[in-house]
């Protein structure tokens, strides 16, 4: 027992000086007053004694002892009266609320349109209906992140509000991390630790269920939710180029059954709202099954992967059945060759299939370019547009001045750490003669002889001063890495290696090539604005709350992640055999603190009211007049 | 407030469709409008009686006479003139509570009007501890101004000594007639004496009785030195819901004892509360008693 507003000494006090304020008014309530009235022979009944008169003395004791009983009720009620002991402090809650992706599944056995968030809802009012008015609840909406939707409150109202406004993410839930926030604001809250109350059917992580990492919580209560729902859904959508057939995509789908019964469901590919392929797959319960097709086509275009589940009971959960990804046009580069003897030069750009070779003659020469320009030895009146690659361009009318011509030259070398040299690490290449050019400050040197660089990128130009496709060298492998360093010099974008993806919101990790330099990696959102993410152990890993196209670039590679898939639970977590279960009881300790000065109050009043009632001279003798009354016009009516 | 008449003039408007009844018969001249046992100067034919030395030649039967040689006297039915006299308690217990000296007068007035409409004398005589000098006027209600005038000068003092007003009454008005007694009849403890001798006299009796609710049921409690108003008497008295329970069973039982003389005596009796409106006093419990109609 204790009186949180006022400690036993002033309690005793104040009802002390009640007291003795109400025997004086009673005291001074039975002193003789003067009243004139009409007529005194019916005070006085014949053959009977006058009423003596008895004052100082308390008469109704019933009536004082109500009257004094209703005061300290009502004293109580103001003390805030409260019966226990440590249960009666303040205490602050933490109601976390499944919020995962999950949550949006049908409610098995519920009204059509119901959800497992219903029910997690329901739960959650449930629970806090036996909250004491005086502890503080924090509200914690729990997916892959945990998010504090409220402060510590008292008004039931906005807690309610939250509750009713959570709906479910794109994530899966990440229960310790989540239970770790909430033991944490206990902890820094600076009031007694109360529960820790999870509403929500545990779905979590692979990752989470081998290593489960849950704090040391005090007060742990689960509301379970029911959630045996069938359902098979797309896991992931990842689309490549095929390495062996130009202009094919290789579409891998992967399909998961969630349920606990074997199914079999159908994967149908739209591409541009036409039907792409359609293939059906057996689910075993809690397996993955992937299924390739292969798509043709080089223009961009909107790919859809559906899955169907065939049979009864239906799919309980529609979010994870349909994924769509964009795939990117797949381009290809115009190289047009103004040379004499362009044999030499065509196998080096046949090869490609994102190559399109054009060989011309020197007198079909026009400036316009849309990709590459090659001239061999040939200095046209009119430079070309764009980019264009320079092969011994004559001595006397080269783009860039040359120095001096060398025959025979010793101790080719290319210039490490550039595009244009990746790969090419050859020494001592034999040619026949060469250029040595002149060079100013913004050039890069490619290529260098001991008496001056041979090789000179210069804007939108590539000037050679020597035939790499001419003598012993063609024979050479720089010479093919050499044309591929000038393929992607002159386009990057159509050599980039694309590879498209559509997975889950939530953390994402995309490998990162070893060759790729860290500095070069971008993580971009559809919107173009950079989201962070972190490289660790040779993997770019990143968080999406929410369905959004991301980019990652790094070095030439491009990586699109189409994060359309809500994120899926792997296993069923087992709630710990010394958590609370269920709404509380009535005799639960959650409730044991009650707060009991509003029925302190109302029972005070209420006997101030009998007594009234029943010893108070007002409404008494009106009953009696009007009784009165209403027999004397009987009588004289009769 | 002064200068506001005791009745407005849509109450009287309302009165006007009232009359004074009374259940004896009255001697006296015609123009009344009760009718009376007692034959005299009327239109309508009531008995025949011998002739005797001193009659009325023109009331002989002539026709009977003819034919059987022997004279009766035709009676004819007469409605005499009755005075209807009012008399008004105003002693000093009739103002403990002002309102019920104020309802007594409004009451008076509405009597006195009732009666004046149907032409009936109206004498009107405030009393305490003797017959005080009142108002008589007839004629019609147009006279009834002087009557409102007088009954609002009235104030209420003295103690009640009925004996003494019923002898005196008894002296100054020898015809007999209705006697409308309002009062509280608290004041004197036999008053029932003096009001048998006033019925033994000949006169009607109506005991119109008034009381307020703290009259009848009181409301205090507690230590009280209670003083009578009209002789200022004392009793240092304890009342609790007893007492006051004991208190109203006398009272009732005293209203009881009045309303059985009014009956003895073939008069009639009203018990009104002053919490009654003036308008269901006159409406409902006088018209109930058939003191008017």
């Amino acid at each position: 027992m204790e009186l949180l507003n006022l400690t036993l000494g002033q309690f005793l006090v104040t009802f002390g000086g009640v007291a003795a304020v109400a025997l004086a008014l009673y005291l001074l309530d039975r002193t003789k007053k003067r009243h004139v009235v009409s007529t005194l022979r019916f005070w006085v009944t014949p053959g009977q004694p006058a009423p003596v008169s008895r004052n100082r003395r308390i008469q109704q004791k019933v009536s004082f002892l109500m009257q004094l009983l209703g005061m300290l009720l009502l004293l109580l009620a103001i003390a805030e009266f409260q019966f226990g002991g440590g249960f009666n402090k303040h205490r602050d809650h933490v109601l976390v609320l499944d919020s995962s992706a999950w949550m949006s599944a049908s409610l098995p056995g519920g009204a059509k349109g119901t959800t497992l968030m219903d029910s997690v809802r329901a739960n959650a009012l449930g629970w806090l209906r036996a909250v004491p008015p005086t502890d503080r609840v924090l509200v914690v909406r729990a997916d892959g992140l945990a998010t504090p939707v409220t402060a510590w409150e008292t008004d039931h109202k906005k807690i309610l509000r939250a509750i009713l406004e959570t709906t479910p993410g794109s994530t899966a839930l990440n229960l310790s991390q989540n239970l770790e926030f909430a033991r944490g604001m206990q902890e820094r809250s600076g009031s007694d630790a109360g529960e820790i109350v999870y509403s929500g059917p545990g779905r979590i992580s692979a990752r989470e269920a081998t290593s489960p990492n849950l704090p040391a919580m005090p007060a742990f209560r689960v509301l379970a939710v029911d959630d045996a729902v069938e359902n098979c859904g797309l896991r992931s959508v990842g689309a490549r180029h095929s390495e062996t057939k130009p202009g094919v995509w290789e579409i891998l789908v992967r399909a998961r059954n969630y349920g606990r019964r074997s199914r079999t469901v159908s994967v149908t590919l739209n591409y541009g709202h036409a039907p792409a392929g359609n293939h059906t797959l057996e689910l075993p319960p809690g397996e993955d099954k992937e299924t390739l097709f292969e798509l043709s086509s080089r223009a961009a275009g909107i790919l859809e992967a559906r899955l169907y589940l065939q049979g009864a009971p239906g799919d309980g959960f529609a979010a994870d059945n349909y994924a769509a990804l964009e795939l990117p046009e797949q381009r290809t580069l115009h190289v047009i060759v103004y040379s004499d003897q362009p044999a030499s030069l065509k196998p080096a750009l046949e090869s490609d299939p994102q190559v399109r070779a054009e060989f011309r003659a020197k007198s079909a020469y026009t400036p316009e370019n849309d990709g590459l320009v090659i001239l061999d030895r040939f200095r046209p009146a009119v430079q070309p547009k764009g980019k264009s690659f320079w092969i011994d361009p004559p001595s006397d009318r080269s783009p860039i001045p040359v120095k001096e011509r060398v025959d025979h030259p010793e101790g080719l070398r290319w210039i490490p750490d550039q595009p244009l040299t990746q790969g090419l690490r050859a020494r001592n290449s034999q040619i026949e003669s060469t250029s040595v050019l002149q060079t100013v400050n913004d050039d890069v040197r490619v290529a260098e002889i001991d008496k001056g660089p041979v090789m000179i990128a210069r804007g939108d130009m590539l000037v050679s001063g020597f035939n790499p496709f001419a003598g012993s060298m063609r024979y050479e492998l720089s010479v093919p890495i050499l044309v591929g360093n000038i393929l992607h010099w002159a386009s990057p974008d159509t050599f980039r290696d694309v590879d498209v993806g559509t997975q889950s919101a939530g953390a994402v990790s995309s490998p990162l090539p070893t060759s790729v330099d860290r500095k070069t990696v971008q993580v971009l959102t559809e919107t173009g604005s950079v989201l962070p993410f972190n490289i660790r152990d040779r993997s770019v890993q990143f968080f999406a709350g929410e369905p959004t196209r991301v980019r990652v670039l790094s070095g030439s590679n491009e990586r699109v992640f189409s994060l359309t898939l809500p994120e899926m639970w792997d296993a069923k977590w087992t709630a710990p055999r010394d958590a609370r279960k269920g709404i509380p009881a009535w005799n639960d300790s959650l409730r044991r603190n009650r707060v009991l000065w509003p029925w302190l109050a109302l029972l005070g009043i209420g006997l101030l009211v009998a007594e009234w009632i029943l010893y108070g001279s007002y409404q008494l003798s009106r009953l009696q007049r009007v009784a009165g009354t209403a027999r004397t016009q009987q009588e004289s009516a009769a | 407030m002064a200068n506001e008449p005791l009745l407005d003039r849509r109450f009287l408007e309302r009165l006007e469709r009232l009359t004074i009844h009374w259940q004896r018969s009255f001697n006296g001249l015609v123009g009344g409008h009760n009718r009376s046992r007692f034959s005299g100067g009327g239109q309508e034919f009531l008995d025949h009686r011998n002739f005797h030395q001193g009659d009325d030649l023109r009331a002989v039967n002539w026709r009977a006479f003819m034919r059987l040689d022997k004279m009766f006297l035709k009676m004819f039915q007469v409605e005499p003139r009755v005075p209807v006299r009012i008399l008004l308690d105003t002693s000093e217990s009739m103002a403990v509570d002002p309102a019920k000296f104020e309802y007594a007068r409004k009451l008076a007035a509405s009597l006195s009007y009732v009666g004046l409409v149907r032409l009936d004398m109206i004498e009107l005589m405030p009393f305490a501890g003797e017959l005080h000098k009142g108002r008589t006027v007839g004629g019609g209600r147009q006279r009834f101004s002087p009557l409102g005038t007088f009954l609002e000068e009235l104030k209420a003092s003295g103690s009640t000594d009925f004996m003494k007003v019923a002898r005196q009454f008894l002296n100054e008005f020898p015809q007999r007639g209705l006697v409308v007694i309002i009062s509280d009849f608290l004041g004197e403890e036999n008053c029932e004496k003096a009001i048998q001798y006033i019925a033994d006299a000949g006169n009607e009796i109506c005991l119109i009785q008034l009381w307020t609710d703290d009259e009848r049921s009181p409301s205090w409690s507690g230590e009280f030195d209670l003083v009578e108003s009209e002789t200022g008497a004392k009793l240092h008295i304890h009342v609790d819901s007893d007492s006051r329970k004991r208190y109203t069973e006398e009272f009732d039982k005293f209203a009881a004892s009045l309303r059985t003389l009014a009956l003895r005596n073939s008069g009639r009796y009203a018990g009104i509360p002053t919490s009654l409106s003036l308008d269901d006093a006159i409406f409902v419990e006088l018209v109930k008693t058939r003191s008017i109609a």
